[in-house]
């Protein structure tokens, strides 16, 4: 009889799902794609047309111990679809934590692992088609003032491979046990790179981890 | 022997011959490398992918499937044609490989770009110059076809198709592509012997050519710089397009040897019409550069003799059952 009996008490226990919400951000307001214009520190104006990222690995963790880690934790949020933007954890018991750790990208054991299904399927666009890989962030729009071609500029940053791993794992320190609200901020970002300088990032290369590692600098709670 | 155990005995045989039929490795070769635990191979799924393999409308234009470039005749390859051709008459920079063995291989492509057997089927489906189209489109359009319903639904029990069903039933058909029954085979079998002439090639391949081309694969699956004279109209600089390292320049894979009397022409620009152009090249052809392979730096020396008895060996690689298995064919 011991065995029903730890098991009412695995249900009696409760539990909470925690909520973690996503948004993509301009010094805190929300990014309206294709509409709103959005003025860079040194004077470029942008539309943004695409933002879309894989969020995944998502752990809880409490005094530098982990105490939650989300299996098959794959999540393609994406600012043109409203229900990507909100994700539940699901701990068998409730659980305190004082951080949240999570990656932008795909692995790397992921990415040479054939096709796969939900978030990961190569049909969300997210897939490059003539060199192995996810791309880890995609970020497209017009930038009336860049010198690109129809005024467009495209980063699809990916590599999973050294030296173009671009997987960024961040870490951000959180109060709150039931909401996590995390915003990642264009603003800071663009303030930080100057986007004249390189307008197309298409392929694994330098830039692209260099991009990356700006872009994970760029998430905060909020 | 009573009625029970004879009963038993046929299921036993019955269940051993279908999945022998499915796939299996021969007594010869290594273990593979695609990971069929992650996609169980079932007759349904097979089948799916067999009929993908010879689906034009993964094309944009409705013309160009998966065998306009890999006619099973011909190992697979575009028998005649140096590089590949696509839609609208157009033509690609590579010569299409000849497709075998794939459960073995580590990547794919000329340049190794690919990683998986899973993900190659992406590529020419989007290449402006072969299938024009892409994945989500190649979906849409399967997905409004009657005939694929049923076939989705034997497969995965859903009559939906997906971007991972579909490339995975297109690696269930691949991995099927088993070539391991030409002369060679059978002689290392023991159940036929080579030659005088074959004979005398095989020790010749064992010692000029096998460390590069290795048995039973006829390949190492490297990425290696075999000293060709630079292309000057296509430029292709090989793995280095895929890793910017020039450490990477003019690498292209090393191809298998199984089946190469059907899948000429050779090299990635099918610039080779005939093997004993390839060997010539071997012999007294050889570019030197940075990053030519260790084994060529000094040429591989073959006298006129010893360049015929290698050809006959490589004969051996011919495996006719292979080439004609009705079940790579599309079916009735």
């Amino acid at each position: 009889m011991l065995l029903p009996t730890i098991f009412l008490n695995v249900l009696s226990q409760e539990t909470k799902n925690v909520k973690v919400a996503w948004a993509v951000v301009f010094r805190s307001n929300p990014i309206v794609l294709n509409e709103s214009t959005y003025l860079l520190g040194h004077g470029s104006a942008i539309v943004f047309k695409t933002l879309k990222f894989y969020i995944s690995n998502i752990q809880l963790m409490q005094n530098g111990v982990t105490v939650f880690v989300e299996p098959s934790s794959f999540h393609l949020v994406d600012v043109s679809d409203t229900t990507t933007q909100i994700i539940y954890l699901r701990p068998i018991s409730s659980i305190g934590f004082d951080r949240i750790q999570f990656s932008l990208g795909v692995d790397s054991t992921t990415s040479v692992s054939g096709a796969m299904s939900g978030d990961l399927d190569p049909t969300k666009g997210m897939y490059w088609a003539w060199q192995s890989g996810y791309i880890n962030f995609k970020m497209e729009g017009i930038c009336a003032t860049c010198s690109a071609p129809n005024n467009e500029i495209e980063y699809h940053l990916g590599g999973y491979q050294d030296p173009f791993n671009a997987l960024q794992v961040i870490e951000l320190a959180t109060t709150d046990n039931s909401s996590i609200e995390i915003d990642l901020d264009l603003n800071e970002l663009f303030n930080r790179v100057d986007m004249t300088q390189q307008q197309h990032i298409m392929s694994p290369c330098a830039n692209a981890v260099a991009l990356s590692k700006q872009i994970a600098r760029s998430f905060s709670i909020r | 022997m009573n009625r029970f155990a004879i009963v038993l005995l046929c299921l036993l045989l019955c269940a051993f011959v279908v999945s022998e039929s499915l796939f299996t490795v021969p007594l010869h070769f290594p273990k593979p490398v695609y990971d069929l635990s992650k996609n169980v191979l079932t007759q349904e799924k097979i089948l799916l992918g067999r009929i993908l393999f010879y689906e034009p409308a993964l094309s944009k234009s409705n013309t160009i499937s998966c065998e306009s470039c890999h006619s099973p005749f011909s190992a697979f390859t575009h028998v005649d044609h140096k590089l590949s051709h696509g839609i609208h008459d157009s033509i690609g920079s590579r010569n299409s490989p000849a497709l075998m063995n794939l459960a073995w291989q580590k990547s794919f492509m000329w340049d190794g770009a690919i990683n998986n057997l899973d993900m190659q089927a992406l590529a020419p489906i989007s290449h402006p110059a072969e299938m024009g189209s892409s994945i989500n489109a190649a979906i849409e359009r399967l997905n409004a076809m009657a005939k694929y319903r049923k076939l989705y639904y034997d497969a995965y029990g859903d009559s939906t198709a997906t971007g991972e069903r579909t490339l995975k039933a297109i690696s269930q058909f691949l991995v099927t592509l088993v070539s391991a029954n030409a002369k060679y085979d059978k002689v290392m079998r023991g159940e036929v012997v080579f030659t005088e002439k074959e004979a005398r090639g095989y020790y010749l391949f064992i010692r000029k050519c096998a460390s590069c081309h290795a048995e039973p694969l006829f390949t190492t699956g490297n990425i290696e710089n075999n000293g060709l004279r630079g292309d000057l109209e296509l430029k292709d600089i090989g793995r280095m397009k895929v890793t910017s390292n020039p450490n990477d320049s003019l690498k292209f894979k090393v191809p298998s040897l199984r089946n190469v009397e059907y899948s000429y022409p050779y090299m990635h620009d099918g610039r080779f019409e005939k093997l004993s152009e390839v060997l010539n090249h071997y012999s007294s052809g050889i570019q030197q550069s940075k990053t030519l392979a260790v084994e060529l730096q000094s040429g591989i020396e073959l006298t006129a003799n010893e360049k015929v008895d290698i050809i006959s060996f490589l004969l051996t690689l011919s495996d006719k059952e292979f080439v004609f298995n009705p079940n790579f064919r599309p079916p009735k």
